[in-house]
C-alpha cells in the first residue's frame, strides 16, 4: 500500500506559517516598542530644547544617534521588564523549563538578540522561529494567556510607567508647542472689555438686515444639501461593499470611498477658499463648498447604512425572479428610507452651522457680515447677527432632532 | 356621531389643563399652516420684486410692504390657513395626525366645512369668555356648531371605513408640499447667486489651480519657511496638540457640568431643576457659537496664535460634550442606581458607583469623536488667529500673487492635512467600535 504514495506523502508538511506568526509578533513587539520609545524621545526633546536652549525644535542629537538609543533601550526593555509592546501584543518572556529567570541570563539574551538578522536566515531554512537568543538562553516569548503570574500593581510596572511618562511628556510638550500662556489668560482679560461694553448694547436697526442674511445662509444650506442628496442618494449604492461585486464593482467601491473620504478631510472653509478662486466671491462659492462636503459625507453616512440592511428581504425578492433594479427598488430602498432622511436632516443642521463661519473666507451669508463686523470692531452690530445665528441653530438643532426622533 | 366608547385622551379630557393639552396639536397643526401661508406670501413679495419691480420700476430699489397693508398681510395669511383647516387635508394636519370628521366618521359635506370655517371667527372670543366651562369633550365652538371633529387619525385607526386615498397631486397637503418645496428651490437658487454659467465657464480659468494642487510642493514639509518661520510638519503637529490640549480641558471640565446638566441627577426639586436648566442653557448657548469666533475673542484676549485657538476650541468643547455626556447620563439604565440607593448610599456614592461605570464607554467614545472634530476645526481656526497648520495655509494663498508656486505649496498643505484628518478619525473609528 504505502509504496503507492510518494515519500513526502506521509511526512508532514512544512509549518511555514506557525514559524512567520512567531517571528510577525516578536517584529510587532519591536516595533511599537521603538515608536513608543521615538515619540517619548521627541517630546523630552522639544521640552529639554525650550527650557535649556530657549528654542522649539524636536532634534537634539543626530538621528542615526537617536535610532541606535532607541534600538538598543528596546531591546534591554523587552528582556529586562515587560515592554510596551509586550502589553499591547500580549507577550511575555518565560523560561521554557519553568525557573526563575535570572538577570545574567537576560544579559546573554540582550546580547545575542544582535544576531536577529541572522535568525531570520534560518527561518527560511527550519521553518521554525527559534533565534540564537532564545536557542542558548532556553528563554522564549510566548503570549501572555499562557502566564500564570500574579498581576503587579500598575505603578511596578515598566510598561506602565512608560505610559504615565508618555501622557505627562505629551502634556507639557503640547502646552509648550500651543504656547499655553496662562499669564495671559488671566491678566489681559481687560483687553476685551471693549468687546464686552458693546455686546451688552447690540444695534437692533441691523435686524432687518441680519434677518435677509439670515435667509441667505439658511437657503445656503438648504440648496447645497437638497443637491448634495440627489448626488449622494445614488453614489452611496455604489460605495456599499454589499452591492458592489465582481471585479467592476469593486473597482468603483474602491474609487468612490477613497474619493470620498479625501473631499470629506477637507473643511468646507477650503473647499471655499477653492471655490472662491473659481467663480468668485459671493454665495455661490459657499454653496459648492458646502455642496462638495456634504455629497461626501452624506455618500459615507448612507453606504454605511446600506452596508448595514436586512439580507432577507432582499433575497426574498431576488427569490421571485426579480431583476438587479427591482431588488433595489423593492428589497432595499424600503429600509433605507428613514435612515436617509433622518441623516439628510442632520446634515441640513451641520450645513446650517457650517454656512455660518463659511462666510469667513467669502462665502457670503450672514457669517461674511459678521467677520466683516468683528474686523471693524462693530461688536454691538456683531452681537445682532451672532444672536440671529444662536437662534436659527438652536432652532435647527431642536426641530432636525425632534424629527429624527420620530423617524428613528 | 357614533357614541362608542373611546380611549384616546383627547376624547375625554377631565380637567382643564388636560383639555387644553389635547387642544395642542390642533394648535401646532394651526400654526405650521399660518406660518406656511405666511411664507408663500413672502416668496410671492421676493418674486414680485426680483422679477417686476427691480427689472421695471426701480433697479436699486426693494419693494417693501407699507405699514398700512401689514394686517391684510397678517389676516389673509390667517383665512387662508383656517380655510386650508375647513376645506382641505392640510401639511399641518397630515403631521400632526388630525383630520377632519363628519358624523360617522364620513367625510364632511362643503356646507358643514363652511359653516366650520364662518363659525371659527367667533370660537376664539366665545372660547375666551368661558374657557373653564368649556365643553367636556373638549371640542370648541365651531366643532359644535357644524357638527365635525377634528380628530386624532391613530386614535381611531380601526373604526375608520377604508377609502381609497386621492392621488397626491389631487390633495391639498400634496399640492402645498410641492409648493413650498418648489418655492425654497427657486428662492435658494436665486438669493445663494447659483450661475452654472460662471462654474462651467471659468473651469477653464481655475484649471491652473487643480493642476498645482495636485503636483504639491513639499519644500517646506520639514524644513521651516524663512519668512513663514514655521514648517508644515510643525504647524500640522500645531494642530493636533490644540486638539489634544482643547479636548483633554474640555472633557476635564465637561465631566463634572454633565451630571449638572442630566435630569435624573438633578431630581425634580426647585434648586435641581435651576441648576438643570442653568447648565443646559449654558451648553445651548455655547454650542451654537462656533469656536471660530471664539477665537476671534480669545485672539483679542491672549493675542494671536495657537494658545487663543485652544481657548476656543475647549469652550466649544466644554459645550458639546457636556450636552453628549448628560444626555448620556439622562439615559441610564436606573436599576443599580436604586439597587445602591436601597442600601443607604448618599447622592454622590450613588453617582460613583451606579451612574460612572454605566457611562465610561460612551464618555470615551464621545471624547474621541470630539477630538476628531476639533483635529478639523483646528485646521481652519487659524483664519482668525488661532494658529495650527491653518496659519501655513492662508499664508500661501495669500502669497499667490508673489510666489508662483504658492498653490503647489497650498497642494502641499492640503495633503498633509487630508493624511491626518483621514488617518485620525480611522483610528478613531476603530477605537470607538471596540469601546462600545
Amino acid at each position: 500500500m504505502k509504496d503507492r504514495y510518494y515519500a513526502g506523502f506521509m511526512t508532514d508538511k512544512p509549518t511555514w506559517s506557525e514559524g512567520l506568526a512567531a517571528f510577525r509578533k516578536q517584529a510587532l513587539v519591536l516595533i511599537a516598542d521603538i515608536i513608543a520609545l521615538i515619540y517619548l524621545w521627541f517630546m523630552v526633546s522639544y521640552t529639554w530644547n525650550y527650557f535649556a536652549h530657549h528654542t522649539r525644535s524636536f532634534a537634539t542629537l543626530p538621528w542615526w544617534v537617536m535610532l541606535i538609543v532607541v534600538v538598543e533601550a528596546a531591546a534591554l526593555w523587552q528582556n529586562y521588564g515587560v515592554s510596551i509592546g509586550m502589553k499591547l501584543v500580549g507577550q511575555r518572556l518565560v523560561d521554557s523549563a519553568g525557573r526563575r529567570i535570572s538577570p545574567d541570563k537576560r544579559a546573554l539574551r540582550f546580547l545575542l538578540w544582535h544576531l536577529t538578522p541572522l535568525a531570520i536566515i534560518s527561518l527560511a531554512i527550519t521553518t521554525e522561529w527559534k533565534p540564537w537568543h532564545d536557542r542558548v538562553t532556553e528563554l522564549t516569548m510566548v503570549g501572555s494567556d499562557r502566564v500564570e503570574l500574579a498581576p503587579r500593581p500598575w505603578y511596578r510596572c515598566s510598561w506602565s510607567i512608560a505610559v504615565v511618562l508618555i501622557c505627562l511628556s505629551t502634556l507639557i510638550a503640547a502646552m509648550l508647542i500651543t504656547r499655553v500662556d496662562l499669564h495671559a489668560l488671566f491678566s489681559q482679560a481687560s483687553k476685551t472689555r471693549r468687546i464686552w461694553g458693546q455686546v451688552v448694547r447690540p444695534d437692533w436697526s441691523l435686524l432687518g438686515k441680519g434677518v435677509r442674511l439670515l435667509l441667505v445662509t439658511v437657503f445656503m444650506a438648504f440648496v447645497a444639501t437638497l443637491f448634495g442628496v440627489v448626488v449622494a442618494a445614488p453614489l452611496s449604492f455604489l460605495a456599499a461593499r454589499n452591492l458592489t461585486q465582481g471585479l467592476v464593482g469593486r473597482t468603483v467601491y474602491t474609487i468612490v470611498r477613497v474619493t470620498m473620504s479625501i473631499v470629506r478631510s477637507i473643511e468646507p472653509i477650503i473647499w471655499a477658499i477653492i471655490f472662491v478662486v473659481w467663480v468668485r466671491l459671493g454665495a455661490f462659492p459657499g454653496v459648492l463648498a458646502l455642496f462638495v462636503h456634504s455629497v461626501a459625507d452624506l455618500t459615507k453616512l448612507y453606504s454605511e447604512r446600506l452596508e448595514s440592511i436586512d439580507p432577507g428581504p432582499v433575497e426574498a425578492i431576488r427569490a421571485t425572479g426579480a431583476n438587479r433594479f427591482q431588488v433595489i427598488l423593492y428589497g432595499v430602498v424600503p429600509q433605507i428610507i428613514n435612515p436617509y432622511l433622518s441623516f439628510t436632516l442632520y446634515r441640513w443642521d451641520i450645513n446650517v452651522r457650517m454656512a455660518t463661519i463659511i462666510g469667513i473666507v467669502g462665502g457670503g451669508g450672514i457669517g461674511q457680515s459678521l467677520i466683516q463686523y468683528t474686523r471693524v470692531w462693530d461688536w454691538s452690530a456683531a452681537t445682532v447677527m451672532m444672536l440671529l445665528i444662536m437662534v436659527v441653530v438652536w432652532l435647527m438643532d431642536y426641530t432636525s432632532s425632534r424629527l429624527r426622533a420620530r423617524l428613528g | 356621531m357614533a357614541k362608542r366608547p373611546r380611549k384616546s385622551r383627547s376624547a375625554k379630557p377631565d380637567t382643564f389643563l388636560q383639555r387644553v393639552a389635547a387642544l395642542k396639536p390642533r394648535l401646532y397643526a394651526f400654526l405650521l399652516d399660518w406660518g406656511s401661508w405666511g411664507y408663500i406670501a413672502y416668496c410671492f413679495m421676493y418674486l414680485l420684486n426680483r422679477y417686476w419691480y427691480v427689472r421695471h420700476v426701480n433697479f436699486y430699489g426693494t419693494l417693501a410692504v407699507p405699514a398700512w397693508a401689514w394686517p391684510i398681510v397678517v389676516v389673509g395669511t390667517l383665512e387662508l390657513a383656517v380655510l386650508s383647516h375647513a376645506f382641505g387635508h392640510s401639511v399641518g394636519l397630515s403631521l400632526f395626525g388630525l383630520k377632519l370628521f363628519g358624523p360617522d366618521y364620513r367625510a364632511s359635506s362643503w356646507q358643514v366645512r363652511l359653516r366650520r370655517y364662518l363659525w371659527w371667527h367667533l370660537a376664539l372670543p366665545l372660547q375666551a369668555l368661558s374657557l373653564r366651562k368649556a365643553h367636556p369633550k373638549g371640542l370648541l365652538v365651531h366643532d359644535v356648531r357644524s357638527e365635525s371633529r377634528m380628530l386624532v387619525v391613530a386614535d381611531i385607526q380601526e373604526e375608520l371605513p377604508v377609502v381609497k386615498p386621492r392621488k397626491w397631486y389631487l390633495t391639498h397637503r400634496g399640492l402645498m408640499t410641492v409648493a413650498l418645496i418648489g418655492l425654497t428651490f427657486w428662492l435658494g437658487w436665486m438669493t445663494t447667486q447659483i450661475n452654472l454659467g460662471t462654474l462651467f465657464g471659468r473651469a477653464s480659468k481655475s484649471a491652473y489651480l487643480w493642476k498645482a494642487l495636485v503636483t504639491p510642493d513639499f519644500e517646506h514639509f520639514v524644513t521651516p519657511d524663512p519668512q513663514l518661520r514655521d514648517s508644515i510638519m510643525g504647524g500640522i503637529l500645531e494642530s493636533i496638540y490644540m486638539a489634544l490640549l482643547a479636548t483633554l480641558l474640555g472633557g476635564v471640565i465637561a465631566f463634572p457640568l454633565s451630571f449638572l446638566g442630566a435630569r435624573n441627577i438633578m431630581g425634580f426639586s426647585r434648586a435641581g431643576w435651576l441648576v438643570f436648566s442653568l447648565t443646559r442653557g449654558f451648553f445651548n448657548i455655547f454650542r451654537s457659537i462656533e469656536s471660530i469666533l471664539w477665537a476671534v475673542v480669545f485672539a483679542v484676549w491672549v493675542g494671536f496664535g495657537p494658545f487663543a485657538g485652544v481657548l476656543a476650541l475647549t469652550l466649544h468643547t466644554i459645550a458639546a460634550l457636556g450636552k453628549l455626556y448628560s444626555e448620556q447620563v439622562e439615559s441610564i439604565d436606573p436599576g443599580p442606581l436604586e439597587a445602591i440607593a436601597a442600601t443607604g448610599a448618599r447622592r454622590w456614592q450613588v453617582v460613583l458607583y451606579g451612574v460612572i461605570p454605566q457611562i465610561v464607554p460612551s464618555y470615551l467614545a464621545f471624547t474621541l469623536y470630539r477630538w476628531d472634530i476639533n483635529v478639523r476645526m483646528s485646521t481652519v481656526i487659524a483664519l482668525v488667529g488661532g494658529g495650527g497648520i491653518g496659519r501655513i495655509l492662508f499664508y500661501y494663498k495669500n502669497e499667490v500673487g508673489r510666489l508662483s508656486n504658492a498653490w503647489n505649496q497650498v497642494g502641499a498643505v492640503i495633503v498633509v492635512i487630508v493624511a491626518v484628518v483621514w488617518f485620525l478619525d480611522y483610528i478613531s473609528g476603530r477605537i470607538r467600535e471596540k469601546i462600545t
